[in-house]
């Protein structure tokens, strides 16, 4: 079992690395405006996963998954929160990642407003043809 | 040119092996598999989000991750939703000069009829689907110190009711119904200033009264006597998350619906400002 999880934990890296690099080279060797901001949200989606790995915990025993953090009593007991503790994974990258997303599509709508207006005073998204303008 | 390509390639590669190096030597704490606890601060967080016994300690909310966000690391959310302000102050600064208030009564003549919008079908879903949208982005946005959820969540599923009606009807329906440039500036401004107000509420209880307290201050703590209350009316409300989930909710809605409105002016419109501005 535990050679099982190991092998898909491994699947699970390194699919990020490679999104990584294929947003990366996204970012930097695509001409076009759009494909850029295309490859920045799939670059910050890969990060934001990432991140709430790291908050990831191991299953407390083989019946009980780690839950959500999220208590569901508003009068919780001594035993209610001693098994929280040992169930809930990390809350702080999920709330780092959740303000990261909504701050992620503002800028990108931000992003997109600026390659609209390049593209009505220059007829292009093409940053080598952007670079080569003058006046 | 090939030269390019292969350089590319093959620092492409070299990042893949420096990262899955990384990895290896345990850069998310733990390699293969997760830690089987979490980190001394996340159990901190855990224990301490709603815990009564320890009164001076909790942020009251069975919500640890927006306790989180808006009672343990609130000036980061503070500063985030800055971020998020200056990005929507960018793209209304792009877009300056345009006037919506023109734009709805220069086409006041055009009905609703056939010619505007998508099919019957589509306009009749839009009609049923939009309630249902803002009633389930308010439960999102007024429940989130409660279940998950909280006003960035529903800000954003709220900006959605407005993007459907303007793809299934058009932005001329959406400006002759009141939502346009002005409507939703102040919605984002009454949003912001809930938040300023809630960060400060404390500090003036505080200096009403004479005693210690701090900006982002939700619940009492030990040099700082006062806290807004966590119960109203016996329903666990948690100080201030209510607060600022409620202006959160408000200012992100109104952001994001100002952003879709500004997208979707016609290109005629812009193009024919840029040339008037060319031939000046």
């Amino acid at each position: 079992m535990s050679e099982v999880d190991t092998f898909m934990f491994n699947v699970f890296i390194f699919s990020m690395i490679l999104n990584t690099a294929i947003s990366l080279y996204g970012i930097f060797a695509r001409p076009t405006l759009i494909k850029k901001i295309i490859a920045l949200t799939i670059f910050s989606d890969t990060a934001n996963v990432l991140a709430i790995a790291v908050g990831y915990r191991a299953w407390p025993t083989v019946e009980r998954s780690p839950i959500p953090p999220v208590l569901t009593t508003s009068e919780p007991t001594a035993s209610d929160l001693t098994s929280f503790l040992q169930t809930a994974v990390d809350p702080l990258p999920q709330a780092l990642v959740l303000t990261a997303i909504v701050i992620g599509l503002a800028v990108t709508l931000f992003l997109v407003f600026l390659t609209l207006q390049v593209y009505r005073l220059y007829r292009t998204t093409d940053v080598r043809k952007i670079s080569r303008l003058r006046g | 040119m090939n030269v390019k390509k292969a350089l590319i390639l093959v620092s492409l590669i070299i990042l893949v092996l420096t990262l899955s190096a990384a990895f290896t030597s345990s850069a998310l704490g733990h390699y293969p598999l997760p830690l089987s606890g979490v980190r001394w601060l996340a159990s901190w967080y855990l224990y301490t989000t709603l815990n009564p016994q320890y009164p001076k300690f909790t942020a009251m909310s069975p919500e640890a991750v927006t306790a989180i966000v808006w009672d343990y690391r609130g000036l980061d959310t503070l500063f985030e939703t800055a971020v998020f302000f200056l990005a929507i102050v960018g793209a209304l600064a792009l877009m300056r000069g345009i006037s919506l208030k023109s734009l709805a009564e220069s086409n006041e003549t055009t009905t609703e009829g056939a010619g505007s919008g998508l099919s019957l079908i589509s306009k009749t879903a839009a009609k049923l689907l939009t309630p249902l949208i803002i009633a389930v982005s308010a439960s999102i946005a007024l429940h989130g110190h409660l279940t998950p959820g909280g006003g960035f969540q529903g800000g954003s599923a709220a900006a959605v009711a407005p993007l459907l009606l303007l793809v299934i009807f058009s932005v001329y329906f959406l400006l002759r119904r009141g939502i346009s440039e002005k409507p939703m500036l102040t919605l984002r401004t009454a949003g912001l200033l809930g938040i300023y107000l809630t960060a400060l509420a404390v500090v003036f209880t505080g200096l009403v009264t004479g005693v210690n307290a701090y900006v982002f201050q939700n619940q009492p703590k030990f040099d700082a006597p006062v806290g807004i209350p966590a119960y109203l009316f016996n329903t666990l409300v948690s100080g201030s998350l209510f607060l600022f989930n409620l202006s959160e909710y408000l200012a992100v809605a109104g952001g994001f619906t100002l952003v879709f409105i500004l997208l979707s002016i016609p290109e005629e419109l812009v193009m024919s400002l840029i040339r008037g501005e060319e031939h000046e």
